[in-house]
């Protein structure tokens, strides 16, 4: 159902629509402290960044608008504190990925965002919609797919999807339209048969189309990938970035790293229901650096001798004998700044690359970090 | 918008129900056993018809014929009501048994509350949906059945549809009521499999167990023992008897007996008694939907009797009914079965309540 007269595309490059819609939203007033970045009181390692805005995609710098708030939610299952006062703020158009092991409190945090279970302390809005005061107005906005996805088995994805398309007062005609664009943009157009029959890659696809039936403007996540083959996840990036790109806010849990970085424009770890750390890949890293003396490591191959190297998060530099080769102890990744530098100096670059920090470390070091 | 979502899950439900397997069987089931029920009900009611025609043409005697009364229509229904007894609760408890317990396994209810939908949208829709195809089946066997009745030349009058009505209706509410707590211990239990031993433990203790102890050990504690019929009046009695009937049981007719003191006061301390044995039964039947609906469909379907009918056995006494000898109204009936209605509607609706509270608190993880 599109309200307001948007017209968004569900793929590829914003549509003008869309775009003035998202430029259009005032932010508001509270979603962001004095320096103007964003609320993050939980851990020493949150950067207290303002959460990226949705540069390098087109989008201009608009005054931000908070799609997601959380606000110092908690939730206790007899007796443990599965989420505890997790505070956030995801802006829209951010694809916001939830990283954390077995436990964190992730699915969670997601049940309480798509309003399947309440907090016990604390609240969620979106779009400034309260959760619980007003699930119905909220779910309406919200497009949700659980880890394990699931269907009438006894109904083909077109009935599955109609039935649901019907709950959001959608008219059978138009349904009818978005559901065949969408089987058609997961893959699944002519499959026929019963869901019961689906593999679950298949479901998984489904689950997609469903996630997006109601044109949403914040699509949840749940492991969205766990089951595709690699077609599948080309697909579902291709997807996710496009619907971005139109303005909607994606949050998307998930432990396969990997996957998270590749579309994530921003990601939040958590660890025993606390939420560790915000912001992009490259601003963790970094702050990790400056926070706990983890490092990186930059070999250098060049064909002339390197000059010599300045930069804050270097820790230091052992050049090889003939200065054709570097090896520099940094605190983030500057890989950027050396080669610069030997740019500058008009020095031709045979290797550059770089040892630890990867995203697992990135995040495990974050893990740690937190106890 | 609120309406639309209801009658959307409750729509999906139904032709859910009506696309499922084990209804369509069991529906089966049920058309079978209404149907031979009725043709063994009608021709029960075709011979005693002709014992009446002939009893009426052949006797003289006054007191004869008063004993002869034409059979009801209703009794064709009561072997339906046999038969309805058990397969249609078993239909009920089928249909809810996995309402939501199914949805939960599936993980399809986690997609369902995602939607712009309340969640006593979703149950009462559950419900709806049930009741819809539940009425519908109820519906095509009561047709076919009147059907049946009109094939065999047997037209019923107004009073006697009324009744067929009110037979309908507790043949429902039955139905409903297992239904309704099946649908209760489908939203308690997380697997399909526990939730319908569950329901199968409690038909059995409703159906089974409540029925036996209003019958034995409790009666007897509660109501004490029988009367025994002062041999005085046995004699009298065995003097009288009119019209043996099959192995050791007899009727008699007792007629005129009001200037006895002994009879009076026998008859007192026998009346005393099967009230107070009604009582109990009718508070145990409170607590089973099995007694309600027999007791209803008992007073529906019941072969009127005129004066005292005594059943016994060895000589003793062990049934005891009282009829005016005319054809009991609908308002009669309807004040005897007024206290098991009560309760046949209050059964799904307290059983329902319970499921509708357990799933608006449901934590769906």
């Amino acid at each position: 159902m599109r309200g307001e007269g948007e017209n968004r595309t569900i793929a590829g490059p914003p549509a003008s629509a869309g775009t003035a819609r998202y430029l259009s939203v005032p932010a508001h007033p509270s979603s962001y402290g004095p320096t103007g970045r964003a609320l993050c009181e939980n851990s020493f390692l949150c950067t207290g960044r303002a959460l990226g805005h949705p540069l390098g995609r087109g989008r201009l710098p608009a005054r931000v608008h908070t799609m997601i708030r959380l606000e110092h939610l908690t939730k206790v299952y007899d007796g443990v504190r599965a989420v505890d006062d997790l505070t956030a703020e995801i802006p829209d158009g951010e694809i916001f990925g939830l990283l954390g092991p077995n436990g964190a409190g992730k699915s969670t945090t997601i049940l309480m965002l798509v309003g399947l279970i309440e907090p016990t302390a604390g609240r969620c809005l979106i779009n400034g919609l309260d959760t619980v005061r007003n699930p119905v107005s909220v779910k309406q906005q919200i497009g949700y797919m659980p880890e394990d996805v699931g269907f009438y088995a006894t109904l083909s994805a077109d009935e599955n999807l109609a039935y649901f398309g019907a709950l959001y007062g959608m008219d059978p005609g138009t349904c009818r339209e978005r559901t065949d664009e969408l089987l058609d943009l997961v893959g699944l157009d002519g499959v026929t048969k019963t869901v019961g029959g689906y593999s679950k890659g298949m479901r998984q696809r489904l689950g997609l189309a469903k996630a997006l039936l109601n044109d949403p403007k914040v699509i949840v996540l749940d492991e969205p990938t766990a089951n595709l083959d690699p077609r599948g996840v080309a697909d579902y990036r291709k997807i996710i970035t496009g619907v971005a790109h139109a303005g909607t806010t994606v949050v998307v849990s998930s432990h396969i790293l990997e996957e998270v970085s590749r579309v994530s424009t921003m990601i939040g770890i958590l660890s025993a229901g606390r939420l560790v750390a915000q912001g992009s890949w490259k601003d963790l890293a970094a702050d990790l650096g400056r926070n706990t003396g983890a490092q990186v490591t930059i070999h250098v191959e060049t064909c002339d001798p390197m000059p010599a190297f300045s930069h804050p998060d270097i820790i230091d530099v052992g050049y090889e004998a003939d200065r054709c080769g570097a090896v520099i102890r940094a605190r983030s990744d500057i890989r950027g700044a050396v080669a610069e530098t030997l740019a500058h100096h008009q020095v031709r670059i045979r290797g550059l690359s770089l040892d630890g920090m990867t995203l697992e470390e990135t995040f495990l070091s974050y893990y740690q970090a937190a106890g | 918008m609120a309406q639309g979502r209801l009658i959307t899950v409750a729509k999906k439900e139904l032709f859910d129900h009506l696309r499922s397997r084990k209804f369509l069987l069991i529906f089966g089931i049920l058309l079978v056993v209404a149907i031979v029920g009725m043709i063994g009900g009608i021709t029960e009611y075709n011979k005693a018809l002709d014992n009446y025609n002939k009893h009426q043409s052949t006797i003289d005697s006054p007191l004869s014929s008063y004993i002869a009364e034409k059979p009801s229509i209703l009794s064709v229904f009561a072997s339906v009501a046999t038969y309805l007894v058990f397969v249609g609760a078993i239909l009920g408890i089928a249909m809810g048994f996995d309402l939501v317990s199914k949805e939960k396994e599936s993980k399809s209810l986690k997609i369902l509350l995602s939607h712009p939908v309340y969640r006593d949208e979703v149950i009462n829709g559950k419900a709806l949906g049930g009741i819809a195809a539940l009425a519908g089946a109820l519906f095509v066997v009561l047709f076919i059945a009147l059907a049946t009745l009109l094939v065999y030349g047997i037209v019923p009058d107004g009073s006697e549809l009324i009744l067929i009505g009110i037979f309908a209706a507790v043949s429902f509410l039955l139905i409903f009521s297992y239904f309704a707590i099946a649908l209760f211990m489908s939203t308690a239990m997380d697997e399909s499999g526990s939730a319908l031993i569950y329901t199968i433990i409690v038909f059995i203790v409703l159906s089974v167990l409540v029925p036996t102890l209003a019958n034995d050990t409790v009666m007897e504690s509660v109501a004490g023992s029988q009367p025994e019929i002062p041999q005085e009046l046995l004699d009298q009695m065995q003097r009288s008897v009119t019209n043996a009937t099959e192995g050791n049981t007899f009727s008699v007719t007792v007629a005129n007996k009001g200037g006895s003191g002994a009879w009076d006061e026998y008859n007192e301390r026998v009346q005393a008694y099967w009230e107070k044995r009604q009582m109990v039964k009718d508070t145990f039947a409170l607590f089973s939907p099995t007694m309600d609906y027999q007791s209803v469909t008992s007073a529906i379907t019941a072969t009127m009797t005129p004066g005292f009918v005594l059943s016994a056995g060895n000589g003793v006494a062990t049934a005891f009914s009282v009829s005016s000898g005319e054809a009991t109204s609908v308002e009669d009936i309807f004040g005897k079965i007024l206290a098991n209605l009560v309760a046949l509607l209050l059964f799904p609706a307290v059983f329902f309540g319970l499921a509708y509270v357990r799933f608006m608190r449901l934590d769906v993880r």
